[in-house]
């Protein structure tokens, strides 16, 4: 029997996406994936099995061969790992026939079944929303940044067994959304132009580097410009002598 | 320290530029969980042992480098002179471009590097050089030594140089009130609606992205300034790229008062930020 999930492959800030075809077939028990993938995708079969295992939910003892299409961009780290596994349980009814269409996968997973946070999920997000599915299931540690993007429903999910209850429509988790940030209100208070003595030709320099966005080259010793650390010395050093 | 006191001053991220930048950051795996989106312009000070590759971006599969954690931010480089050489010529190319294509078996990666470039040097191996306190002790060979480790293409792409001298220490312990940066960033962002009205239909957005045949449009000067200008020329020997580096920065200073025409004290303070062009020239 054969199914297929979806998930994102990088590429840069570019996001591409990977069909991955599952076949459980009859055979003697083996895995293979094929499609191009790195030692950590293909390192993915110990982890999705043990997973599975750990998870409490049956892995068929049949042949397995795992396809990433296209097969011939080169597949790269664990992203793959929960898409997989999902596929698999799906070959093996564990999750009821239900489309997966909609639904990107993305997270590592742990041996435990634990879903691991990944590099690059806003891209991965935004990608999503391009090809225009509707939904991704997103590693929970990476919720606040996969928030950020608006029109596809960001679900964050901590483990297998939670996203095998959710396909299952077990449980239900409210997709997650950022708290909006206004850009306008966020200041840096610690270092300040109001701190620095002396040096009024520089500070006028770099008021005109931010204004035209130049490049500029400061010369001169450094214990002269890094004259904020002198003065709390200076400070400290007349304290202890009074 | 005052070169980071720069992301102060530099105007607000607009949205699109913070999803960029958390893009890229989270590509290269060094956005905290609790993050959402980058509310910060990126200031990347990459020791100078960094390798060419840790500075333009690579690995296997392109991982984005220094120039590229700095985009829409500052990319400081502390004792310029000590970085290789190679490094520092490498950069030639994003300086001008503001994106990098880094091509490997695998695959082929263009991430944008559109930065403000930052740096500083001693003026000689001593670091006493026109020093009012204390002697030089270095030979003219070390000083010129020193100061070609940076090359003329690289020095060419760096609008503005700035002396930083001795502080007193009258000055340090007087109590008198100083702008802040909230004050000098209202100028600063008011200068940058004026470039931003002036090149709409040019497609760039500050003047340091001027092109020459744009520097004769937006860049005008009075006979009076032209003459004061030449002057300027013929006792430095400068040469036609300083030129136009000088035009560019007078432009923004005249941008900082809201003038709309570049005056003759504008391209005066300009000239002052060419220091080692006019050191050179009288050597």
């Amino acid at each position: 029997m054969l199914s297929t999930t979806y998930s994102i492959a990088l590429s840069g800030i570019e996001g591409s996406l990977v069909n991955v075809e599952v076949d459980v077939g009859n055979g003697l028990p083996s895995w293979d994936i094929v499609g191009l993938p790195d030692a950590v995708v293909r390192e993915s079969k110990e982890r999705v099995r043990t997973a599975i295992k750990n998870s409490d939910l049956t892995l068929p003892n049949k042949k397995i061969v795992v396809n990433l299409a296209p097969a011939h961009t080169k597949k790269e780290g664990a992203i793959f790992d929960l898409a997989i596994a999902i596929g698999i349980l799906k070959n093996a009814n564990v999750i009821q026939d239900q489309s997966l269409e909609e639904y990107i996968f993305i997270g590592e997973l742990s041996l435990d079944g634990s879903i691991n946070k990944v590099k690059g999920i806003l891209v991965m997000c935004m990608a999503a929303k391009a090809f225009g599915k509707t939904k991704i299931l997103v590693p929970y540690e990476n919720r606040f940044e996969a928030g950020v993007v608006k029109d596809i429903n960001v679900i964050p999910v901590k483990n297998l067994k939670e996203v095998v209850d959710l396909l299952n429509n077990k449980t239900k988790i409210e997709p997650f959304v950022s708290e909006s940030i206004n850009l306008k209100t966020v200041v840096d208070t610690k270092i300040d132009f109001s701190d620095v003595r002396g040096q009024e030709n520089v500070k006028r320099a770099l008021e005109i580097v931010a204004a035209g966005s130049h490049n500029c080259l400061l010369i001169g010793s450094p214990r002269f410009w890094k004259n904020h650390a002198f003065r709390k010395i200076t400070y400290d050093f007349a304290r202890t002598n009074i | 320290m005052l070169s980071e006191r720069l992301l102060t001053i530099l105007p607000e991220l607009t949205f699109n530029e913070a999803l960029e930048i958390t893009k890229l950051q989270s590509v290269a795996g060094i956005l905290p969980d609790d993050v959402s989106l980058v509310t910060k312009r990126p200031f990347r000070s990459p020791h100078h042992k960094a390798s060419i590759i840790s500075l333009l971006g690579g690995g296997q599969n392109p991982k984005p480098g220094e120039i590229s954690l700095a985009h829409y931010g500052v990319l400081f480089l502390d004792e310029l002179p000590e970085f290789s050489r190679s490094a520092l010529e490498s950069l030639r190319g994003p300086l001008e471009d503001a994106q990098i294509t880094i091509s490997r078996t695998n695959s082929t990666v263009t991430y944008p590097c559109n930065f403000i470039f930052m740096a500083s040097m001693n003026p000689c191996p001593c670091g006493h050089l026109n020093d009012k306190k204390k002697a030089c002790v270095c030979t003219p060979t070390q000083i010129s030594n020193y100061k070609n480790k940076i090359s003329g293409p690289i020095l060419d792409r760096i609008d503005l140089h700035v002396e930083v001298e001795r502080v007193d220490y009258k000055k340090l312990q007087s109590d008198e009130h100083l702008e802040s940066s909230e004050q000098i960033r209202e100028r600063v962002n008011r200068a940058r609606k004026i470039q931003l009205e002036r090149y709409e239909s040019e497609g760039i957005i500050s003047n340091s992205e001027l092109s020459s045949v744009q520097i004769e449009k937006y860049c005008k000067l009075n006979d009076e300034t032209k003459i004061f200008l030449e002057n300027a020329f013929n006792v430095y020997g400068y040469s036609a790229r300083t030129y136009s580096r000088i035009l560019k920065i007078a432009r923004t200073i005249a941008d900082l008062e809201e003038k709309e025409n570049i005056e003759l004290q504008h391209v005066a303070e300009a000239i002052q930020y060419r220091t080692l062009d006019r050191s050179n020239a009288n050597e």
